[in-house]
């Protein structure tokens, strides 16, 4: 601690001063806004407490509101006096992120942005204050950039691949790494390393309309879960190094299977000055390729019988990204045979599986969904399918656990396995 | 990815469903854009007309009433406006005015009938339903779960008001205490009345109770029982006829429950009119959402109007903006129904009040131009007042085919069309007119366009 | 000495009336104070709360010392309800340098007993970095440290300690007339706004601690007093704008201007014009509004894009130094013993209230033949006697942590009493205003403990709908409660309402733009346009500053 002579002033230098007023500053817990956030900020002060935001937040239906006073609360009273973060460590948690509050304000208050930007307060100031299970996370973001743990042995790690594509009759298509090319596939950490099926199923689609198409020699995590601990370092430093490696390839776009990487991934590209969008795939099907192009080519597969199914929207895609791609979505569906779609009461309520909730609060990550569940069986579908690999495994070991029958399928596998095979 | 349509509705309120759900019947390719819910989710339940005369006390006892008086006094009214368009003649236009808005009554109780908002009430009078205050307002339409026919009929008539502990938004210790006093002021039964707390749980705590988790709770089937055999306690005790309840009954099932309620108490039951965040309100919007989707009309959330293009006397297309993405939307039509100061429609700072999309001229009521005041001049001294606040009536003014016009008089753009709280003319606060002038504007504007679309085509 | 005898009776429940009545019933006065209306309702209710170390009054060296260690002795007795305020000066003009470098030497005197570091310079660029929202031409930034206290919570407990000291606190009494000393006692005539009675009571001494009607009260008394009342307006913003504090005299006449972050507020002041209008009838002015966002615009260009929630306006009761512009008026105080047992208050600042009061009851115990020395700067105020563990409690209570934060910075120690009225009625940990938070709990407390009559005093105890939507949403809910615990009749709840949206849009309507403008549609569409309040027949009375145009 510097020693402050209280005669004279110009005793400290001007460097001294200013690590005295930084020490000061942190002491107070005052935590200056950087220039990314103030968009955020500045919606705020919008917020006219009307509450409107509270009929419609899927935690506060699942848990009531005095367990988790909601996003009129973190919109009014915790994003006000940031000396006062640190006490909002008992509600900010437990929001999926889902963004159903924005959609509903009529002054759109960017609330789960406030929810990020508190949590970067508290990690950084009050790290004790944290939900333990954030940091096994952090952990795998750091040590491997990924946020799954990813395979120790890589051979074991084809075989598991190699084991779904039999079992959802999709054919290999080998992985291609270029130096440059039109589009850069990023299948997002949970494909890559989980749900290997969807990283393999968009191969197979982008390979059968000859997309000039590449992938990363290395994967890398967008950085999306290091914004949801709170952990600023972390994530600005793999979105930087996801940066330089899309601009290096110099494509024109990057088309994603996840929910979650498309949402974050068009922040990023806005905020940082990417200049390189972010579309999922199913917005690249519909846009690019085209729907008649898909009409002419799909065919009912032999091996697969009629299906009723029902669909799921994706928070970070209708609430984060624009609700057209789930049009997109209900129109590729329409255009495949054999497949009938009901729609669920609950299409675009959330999964409960965003905010990394479920890592330190599961209870309430499975209270979120079970509204879902119920209003998917009223349908009498037999799949669900849904364009995210976090919504699918949340959803679908709910269902399990729940008795259901019902399956669920994630949509770009769906689609990939009603293309024929390529001449 | 840009779309293409007939008619482009920005704005998701009563306004622009209505004219979005009556273009679509029509058979015309609609889309309504919504960028957040707004003034129609926080409505209490009731679908006002008119009410008041502005800075007069006396109820009107009907809204035929209401709108005769209005035409005579205030030929620019949007209620009056409705009466010119179809060229009608001048001896004809009260008359053209009524039969429009009993029309557009109808046409709500038709539409909303076997949803979650299904209304009850009539043209030819004024109810006065109770609100969460113990304060009564004169309204034409109620949600069916707020009504009660008989509970000024009979002397006898004894009126329960039932709170829910750790339920802050209705007190029923103030409210029945109020409510009793103004009977008595008025000599007009019920002259007695109770008050009880009762406890419901819906997550294990009897505090910090919210307006969904209740409705939400009382939707699920058994949850009513366990209710009603508390209040069957209380009921019996004060020799009840009436009981009341703050509006929380139930998203889908508030009806079916204020049935049930009925026969296990054997008594009147209704829900009383409530503020933000309102169930019933709730229950609105998903109501006009569905009749609209269902009429085959497209609805596109979470996406908002940034700017438009135009060719000569024709909007072309509107930039819409998504989270993140940004479409256009070619139209042939266009209707403005982008609500007032919540909705977003007008923005007001030192620089004046200003239509936010198209930079339409804004006037005040008394049709100056609005660009360059200072809101806080539109005001007056007392905060609440039969005199309301101006700058609550400042907006755009239109023609007899709510066409916006400009400075000249003439229409801003051929094809570009007004409804809703956006319009100049009326004071919706203390008129008590804005579901039926939203409503009313709607179905007018909806007309229009679709001559508008039909003659070009 | 029976029940209306007194030794002391104080009038004006200000900041030094408070403080008068507490030191003289620590010292074992019988001491009465009457309050025309609430305390903390007139200039100490709208000023900014900053306990300063005397800053501005170079010129004045002694006012400068008396300052600083008001500061320390607050910092001793009420350290609860104080908050430190982090200053930057940004400066765009190098001759404000040289000036800086006088006041800094200065200011430095006393830094150190304050527990603060001296003045320091920093570079534009750590200025920029620490305050993003600051011009970009900026030359160079000076760093000093101040401290708020919370005004109505510091004369709220002022006056409960009293109380507890066996003082006698009367509010909605006022003072309507004098009877001449008889046996040495003077008669005090009162009428009371509650019972709508006229009472009396004998008492040794009476002390005139009015501030703005200090004239008025001196009157009654046969006394000429010559005061200068000045008017100051302050501009409140939605949320802390900007991190730290800034001051600035790069303003529109080269006054110092600040901007300080403020609980989950800003603040922007302040004016001073010479007035003679009534002070209840004040409200800030157009001029004044832009006047302030002008001044600090040089400095924080982007000043008109944050919401402007309300403005405040009220009277300093300056000594009458007249021929001289007001800001050479000093703001040290005068006590003015008019000999017939009567003593007056003139001039003074916030930071000064205990000292005034040590000076007048050391007179008045001089007068009385009392030796009992001043405890004031030792003994602490109520909730302040120990640290507050937010996070235990919260666990064992079941409240979230940022109701409690926001309650122990009102009340120390006593949040404890307040959470174990929770435990019989559960229902009470409801939250009533969801700005601040307040609980339903710490409503009732204040309703029962701290003698409101009304919800405006409810929100100088509670902070209710002092923030951004101005109680749009817990007006209806807190007059309930309101009506409740006092058994009110049914017209004084919706009284209450009206009177206290009234209170609130007296601020609100001079500077409504905005986002303001969306927060008043829905809260008319509530009260109004639902509610039909403006048509329910009661007995509502104009407020002085609604009467006239």
């Amino acid at each position: 601690m510097l020693l402050i002579s209280s005669r004279r002033l110009l005793e400290l230098d001007e460097n001294e001063a200013y690590e005295y007023v930084k020490a000061a500053l942190n002491k107070e817990l005052i935590a200056p806004y950087r220039s990314h956030e103030l968009e955020c900020i500045n919606s705020v002060e919008s917020c006219i407490n009307c509450g409107l935001c509270i009929n419609h937040c899927p935690v506060v239906a699942a848990v009531g509101l005095d367990r988790f006073s909601g996003p009129r609360s973190i919109a009014v009273e915790l994003s006000r006096s940031p000396p006062e973060f640190w006490s909002a460590a008992d509600i900010v948690y437990l929001c999926t992120g889902c963004g159903t509050c924005r959609e509903v304000c009529p002054k759109n208050v960017d609330i789960p942005e406030v929810v990020n930007l508190i949590r970067a307060r508290i990690f950084e100031y009050r790290p004790d204050l944290v939900p333990k299970g954030l940091f096994m996370v952090r952990e795998l973001l750091i040590e491997y950039s990924l946020a799954f743990e990813p395979w120790e042995d890589k051979e074991e790690k084809i075989e598991s691949r190699n084991m779904r594509l039999e079992r959802l009759a999709l054919p290999l298509v080998q992985d291609k790494v270029l130096d440059k090319a039109e589009v850069l596939f990023y299948p997002g950490c949970q494909a890559e390393e989980r749900a290997q099926e969807v990283r393999e199923a968009a191969k197979v689609i982008l390979d059968f309309f000859d997309v000039d198409y590449t992938l990363l020699e290395e994967m890398s995590c967008c950085g999306l879960p290091a914004r949801l601990i709170g952990d600023e370092e972390t994530a600005v430093s793999l979105a930087d190094k996801l940066k330089k490696k899309v601009k290096s390839l110099g494509v024109k776009s990057v088309i994603t299977t996840c929910a979650g990487c498309t949402g974050n991934l068009s922040y990023l590209s806005h905020h940082f000055d990417w200049g390189v969008p972010t579309v999922h795939i199913l917005e690249y099907i519909v846009e690019e390729i085209g729907l008649e192009l898909l009409r002419t080519v799909v065919k009912k597969p032999s091996n697969l019988s009629d299906v009723h199914v029902t669909v799921h929207d994706p928070c970070h895609l209708i609430k984060h990204t624009s609700r057209q791609v789930m049009e997109h979505a209900l129109n590729i569906l329409r255009e495949l045979p054999g497949v009938r779609v009901s729609e669920s009461e609950a299409y675009d309520s959330c999964c409960g599986g965003g905010g990394l909730v479920s890592y330190h609060s599961k209870e309430i990550a499975n209270a979120v969904v079970e509204e879902n569940l119920e209003a998917i069986t009223k349908t009498g579908a037999e799949r669900l399918v849904t364009p995210c690999p976090l919504c699918t495994a949340q959803i679908e070991s709910n269902l399990f656990k729940s008795g259901s029958s019902v399956e669920v399928d994630d949509l770009t596998v769906f689609i990939a396995q009603r293309l024929p095979k390529k001449e | 990815m840009d779309l293409e349509c007939d008619l482009l509705v920005i704005g998701g309120g009563m306004a622009g469903f209505v004219a979005g759900t009556i273009a679509s019947n029509a058979g015309i390719s609609t889309v309504v854009l919504r960028k957040g819910q707004s003034a129609t989710a926080y409505s209490s339940g009731a679908i006002d007309m008119i009410g008041y005369l502005p800075e007069v006390s006396e109820p009107f006892s009907s809204p035929e009433e209401g709108l005769t008086t209005i035409a005579g006094l205030y030929p620019l009214h949007p209620y009056s406006i409705v009466g010119y368009s179809e060229d009608v003649e001048p001896s004809r236009v009260v008359a053209e005015i009524v039969e429009r808005a009993r029309g557009t009554i109808a046409w709500l109780k038709k539409y909303l009938k076997d949803t979650a908002a299904s209304l009850i009430g009539s043209f030819d009078y004024n109810v006065h339903p109770i609100t969460v205050l113990g304060t009564t307002k004169p309204t034409c339409l109620v949600q069916e779960t707020m009504f009660s026919d008989s509970l000024q009929q009979n002397e006898d008539n004894v009126l329960l008001f039932v709170g829910l502990s750790g339920y802050p938004d209705f007190n029923p210790s103030a409210a029945s205490k109020t409510y009793l006093e103004d009977r008595i002021s008025v000599g007009e039964p019920p002259r007695k009345v109770g008050r009880c707390v009762l406890e419901i749980k819906p997550f294990g705590k009897s505090f910090n109770l919210s307006s969904i988790e209740i409705a939400r709770h009382f939707d699920h089937e058994e949850s009513i029982d366990d209710f009603a055999a508390q209040l069957k306690i209380q009921v019996e005790q004060l020799g009840a006829s009436h009981v009341a309840l703050p509006p929380v009954l139930g998203l889908r099932n508030a009806l079916m429950n204020k049935k049930k309620l009925e026969e296990i108490l054997g008594v009147q039951v209704f829900e009383l009119l409530g503020f933000p965040p309102s169930i019933p309100g709730l229950r609105l919007q998903t109501s006009l959402e569905n009749i609209f989707k269902r009429e085959g009309g497209k609805l596109l959330v979470g996406h908002e109007a940034v700017g438009y293009n135009r060719m000569e006397d024709k909007v072309t297309s509107v930039t819409v903006k998504a989270p993140r993405r940004k479409i256009q939307i070619n139209a042939k039509a266009f209707i403005l129904a982008s609500g007032k100061y919540i909705g977003g429609g007008l923005h007001g700072d030192e620089n004046g009040i200003r239509e936010t999309i198209f930079d339409l001229m804004t006037v005040t009521r008394a049709y100056h131009s609005a660009s360059g005041i200072l809101p806080s001049r539109y005001t007056n001294r007392l905060s609440i007042s039969p005199m309301g606040q101006p700058v609550y009536s400042c907006g755009l003014t239109v023609d007899p085919k709510f066409r916006p016009v400009q400075e000249d008089g003439m229409e801003w753009a051929s094809n570009l069309f007004a409804a809703g709280s956006i319009l100049t003319g009326y004071d919706y606060m203390s008129e008590k007119s804005g579901l039926g002038v939203a409503a009313t504007s709607g179905y007018s504007a909806a007309k229009s366009a679709i001559n508008f679309i039909k003659e070009v085509a | 000495m029976s029940d209306s005898e007194f030794d002391v009776v104080v009038i004006g429940g200000g900041s030094t009336g408070t403080a008068v009545v507490r030191d003289c019933a620590m010292r074992g006065l019988k001491t009465l104070l009457l309050e025309r209306d609430d305390i903390a309702s007139a200039s100490v209710g709208t000023c900014a709360g900053m306990i300063s170390s005397g800053l501005k009054y170079q010129g004045e060296p002694e006012i400068m010392k008396m300052c600083s260690t008001e500061v320390v002795y607050f910092n001793r007795i009420a350290r609860h309800i104080i908050m430190k305020n982090p200053i930057l000066v940004p400066i765009r003009d190098f001759s404000v340098v040289a000036a800086n470098r006088q006041m800094a030497d200065t200011y430095s005197e006393y830094a150190e007993e304050r527990d603060v570091p001296s003045m320091m310079f920093l570079t534009p660029e750590a200025t920029l970095e620490i305050e993003p929202m600051t011009h970009p031409d900026i030359i160079a930034g000076v760093y000093y440290e101040e401290f708020f206290i919370d005004p109505f919570r510091l004369c709220l407990l002022q006056a409960l300690d009293a109380r507890n000291h066996g003082a006698t606190i009367k509010s909605y009494c006022e003072v309507t007339g004098f009877e001449p000393m008889t046996n040495g006692f003077q008669g005090v005539i009162f009428y009371n706004r509650i019972t709508g009675l006229i009472e009396k009571v004998r008492t040794k001494i009476v002390v005139n601690a009015t501030g703005p009607w200090a004239h008025k009260i001196a009157n009654m008394g046969g006394i000429e007093l010559d005061l200068r009342l000045n008017k100051g307006a302050h501009i409140i913003f939605d949320r802390r704008i900007v991190n730290v504090g800034i001051t600035t005299k790069e303003s529109v006449d080269g006054r110092w201007i600040y901007l300080f972050p403020h609980e989950n507020t800003t603040l922007l002041g302040t004016t001073a014009l010479d007035t003679w209008e009534d002070p209840d009838t004040l409200v800030a002015s157009y001029d004044e509004i832009e006047y302030l966002l002008k001044s600090i615009e040089f400095i924080i260009p982007s000043i008109r894009e944050a919401r402007i929630i309300r403005t405040m306006a009220g009277v300093r009761p300056l000594v009458a130094d007249w021929n001289i512009p007001e800001d050479e008026v000093t703001r040290g105080y005068r006590v003015v013993n008019h000999d017939n047992g009567l003593i007056s208050f003139v001039g003074g600042k916030l930071v000064m209230c205990r000292h005034m009061a040590e000076a007048v009851t050391d007179l008045v115990c001089k007068k009385l033949g009392n030796d009992v020395v001043c405890k004031t700067h030792e003994t602490p105020l109520p909730g302040n006697e120990n640290d507050v563990d937010i996070e235990t409690l919260s666990r064992e209570y079941g409240i979230n942590m940022h109701i409690l934060e926001r309650m122990r910075a009102r009340r120390g120690t006593e949040i404890v009493k307040i959470l174990e009225m929770t435990k019989e009625n559960p229902e009470w940990k409801t939250t009533i205003c969801t700005c601040e938070p307040v609980i339903e709990a710490e409503i009732r407390y204040a309703i029962r403990e701290e003698f409101p009559q009304t919800l405006n005093d409810l929100r100088r105890r509670l902070r209710i709908g002092t923030g951004p939507c101005q109680g749009t949403s817990c007006t209806h809910k807190v007059a309930a409660i309101l009506s409740e615990e006092l058994d009110l009749e049914g017209d004084d709840f919706l009284v209450d309402i009206l009177d206290f949206r009234a209170e609130r849009w007296k601020g609100i309507r001079p500077s409504m733009r905005g986002e303001q403008l969306a927060q008043e549609e829905l809260a008319q569409g509530m009260y109004s346009c639902v509610g039909n309040l403006e048509q329910s027949d009661v007995d509502y009375d104009m407020k002085p500053w609604e009467e006239g145009n």
